[in-house]
């Protein structure tokens, strides 16, 4: 999974930041997209490109338990979403519904990997490649009921071994 | 070895359960509103699927209902529609709706402790994050979204990655109780485990300071678990939580049975062990007041806005949050909390718009003015909680003052409906969030409790109630 990192170098990115209320009526998703980041970030829309990923700190996703958020930034073409941790509710959100892959990095990726850095997501050996700087990040692999749903493609389609 | 309160409701709900799968938990409740439904019934409908368990299905609206004029039509045709929607989907699914109209509409977490929804030992979800209320009952209850509400529907089961017990001890007497609330004691956890120190556990709250609590204001505690991270809240049941129930309109039938078995047990073994402890001691606690745009950046309500250094004790992420909050919220570091003016005051939300938060907050309103540069609004937790009020003449109190009475919903708590903020205004709220853009576009939040709400809209700055005669 190779695409570039935008970046928000801090804590605490809520759901209400990542998709304003007033948009929780919008049921079209393309639409739902222009306004992802919108409360955080209002030139989101304009430089998001398919197959981006976001790099941001502790506890990303906190608050609200709208899945409209998981869905707005996938259907802006994130992919993944790179943080220190992750609130519950939203991880669950993105793994449950196939939207995004919610990565747990270590600090060290975390100072380095910069914006615009185009990196390749190995889920295989759990490593992280920095292609624009030629360095590696360890990430933090899925346990392994979080694997084995996202390997199913979400919740309704897991089934138990 | 013993178990927790939280393990005993986990252990009762296991319908498969494998060492490194997630279990299938069995759900008693599950409440439904009108924002993160819509899709979960279109995913039925594409799939050929029924409402597995209807009658344990229950519905209103709260999010974006208007609270005034409910006479009228809708004027915002999207929240129309939501409404709509959700009458139609009730409809076709035989699920019981609280629509706008029923003497039973309220923000869900308000309804359902308040018709006997909410019961002991249950697992309780719903499609919002503030599901932890449920807890003060001693329910295993947490927000869930769309797609699991789907789940959910279709087969009254979730899976789940078990969380972690997580012990809350709250030690001491309150001084004042009037003036320092369930409130400023939730906000002093959040404060010190921080907004991710729950992350990944099931908070139990015990101690003095928790039994000494009433239902509504243990509601308030376990609402703002999900603040500090934490999946849900919950709280062993005693006395007081069977008396609450007791003879509610939807109270099972087998009532005093059911309490003798709650009372054998819901409860933590003595011998139990959990995760992660946390300690406060609230003999001396202050009331509270959010400075910053997260519930974590809180201070007592005698100090003065930290610096970004002072507030991130060598963080660098927390630093620059901090720095990020202070220009979001236009205050300066060093700016004494009871000097910051405020706009707008909402006295409302699942947090705090029960009838003891109206009624105490009417005892600092009563025969004062809301200050001239003040708009203040009350919006009642629930119709019922209204009606209440009403007949208490709590609404009088209000509106002499300049209060705005208002019909029940979510309103100004997450600026869904027309009642937010105007991009600058500042306000004092009773709610549960202070994110940027929370209750509007470029509004402010404060987050404190109904008497500090109240005093801060008679005097136009925050004041510190404990100076006041609130008997």
């Amino acid at each position: 999974m190779k695409g570039n990192v935008i970046k928000y170098a801090r804590d605490n990115i809520d759901t209400d930041v990542i998709i304003p209320g007033q948009y929780l009526k919008v049921h079209d998703y393309a639409e739902l997209a222009k306004h992802a980041m919108e409360g955080l970030d209002p030139d989101f829309h304009s430089k998001v490109k398919e197959g981006d990923f976001i790099l941001s700190g502790r506890n990303f996703g906190c608050g609200s338990s709208r899945e409209h958020a998981p869905i707005a930034l996938t259907h802006s073409g994130i992919k993944a979403v790179l943080a220190l941790s992750f609130a519950r509710i939203f991880y669950r959100n993105a793994v449950d519904g196939a939207f995004l892959l919610p990565i747990e990095i270590d600090q060290d990726a975390y100072s380095d990997i910069a914006e615009g850095d185009q990196i390749d997501i190995d889920l295989k050996s759990n490593q992280i490649n920095n292609l624009t700087k030629n360095k590696t990040y360890k990430m933090k692999p899925f346990s392994d009921i979080i694997g084995k749903i996202i390997e199913a493609g979400g919740l309704f389609k897991y089934k138990p071994d | 070895m013993g178990k927790t309160l939280f393990e005993k409701i986990w252990d009762a709900h296991v319908v498969v359960e494998k060492e490194n799968s997630p279990s299938l938990i069995y759900i008693d409740r599950h409440l439904v509103h009108e924002v993160t439904s819509p899709q979960a019934f279109d995913g039925l409908r594409m799939n050929n699927r029924k409402v597995r368990r209807p009658d344990l299905t229950i519905a209103t609206m709260d999010h974006n209902v208007p609270t005034n004029n409910r006479g009228l039509p809708i004027l915002d045709q999207t929240s129309s529609v939501q409404i709509q929607t959700l009458e139609k989907n009730c409809k076709d699914f035989g699920i019981k709706l609280f629509d706008i109209n029923s003497p039973n509409q309220g923000i869900v977490h308000v309804i359902g402790p308040q018709l006997g929804i909410t019961l002991p030992g249950t697992t309780i979800v719903c499609g919002d994050s503030h599901t932890s209320t449920h807890g003060a009952f001693g329910a295993l209850a947490f927000g869930i979204g769309t797609s699991e509400v789907e789940h959910v529907l279709a087969s009254q089961t979730l899976w789940l990655e078990k969380p972690k017990p997580f012990e809350i001890k709250v030690e001491g007497k309150r001084k004042n109780p009037h003036a320092v609330t369930a409130k400023d004691i939730i906000l002093s956890i959040i404060k010190n485990i921080g907004t991710s120190g729950g992350n990944g556990t099931v908070i139990e709250y015990r101690g003095e300071g928790i039994s000494d609590l009433s239902m509504e204001q243990r509601m308030t505690i376990c609402n703002m678990s999900i603040e500090g991270g934490a999946r849900a809240g919950l709280i062993a049941p005693d006395e007081k939580t069977f008396e609450y129930l007791r003879g509610r309109q939807y109270t099972p039938k087998n009532y005093e049975f059911l309490v003798d078995y709650w009372r054998e047990n819901l409860k933590t073994d003595s011998d139990a062990k959990f995760e992660k402890n946390y300690t406060l001691h609230i003999d001396n606690i202050a009331p509270q007041v959010s400075w910053g745009t997260n519930p974590g950046m809180t201070i007592d309500v005698t100090e003065s806005v930290p610096s970004p250094e002072d507030f991130a004790k060598g963080d660098q992420n927390q630093k620059k949050g901090a720095e990020k909050a202070l220009e979001y919220m236009n205050i300066k570091s060093g700016t004494p909390i009871t000097e910051i003016k405020i706009d707008r005051v909402f006295i409302g939300s699942c947090t705090n718009a029960r009838l003891e938060d109206l009624i105490e907050a009417s005892k600092v309103v009563k025969d004062r003015k809301v200050s001239p540069n003040v708009k203040a609004m009350v919006v009642p937790g629930s119709q019922m909680v209204k009606k209440q009020a009403e007949e208490l003449g709590l609404d009088k109190i209000f509106i002499d003052a300049n209060f705005e009475w208002r019909e029940s919903g979510c309103s100004m708590c997450l600026g869904m409906n027309p009642d937010i903020l105007s991009p600058g205004e500042r306000c004092a709220s009773t709610s549960n969030r202070n994110f940027e853009g929370r209750q509007g576009t470029g509004g402010r939040t404060h987050l404190v409790s109904p008497v500090m709400a109240a005093a801060a809209a008679i005097f136009g700055h925050f004041v510190d109630v404990r100076e006041m005669d609130l008997n």
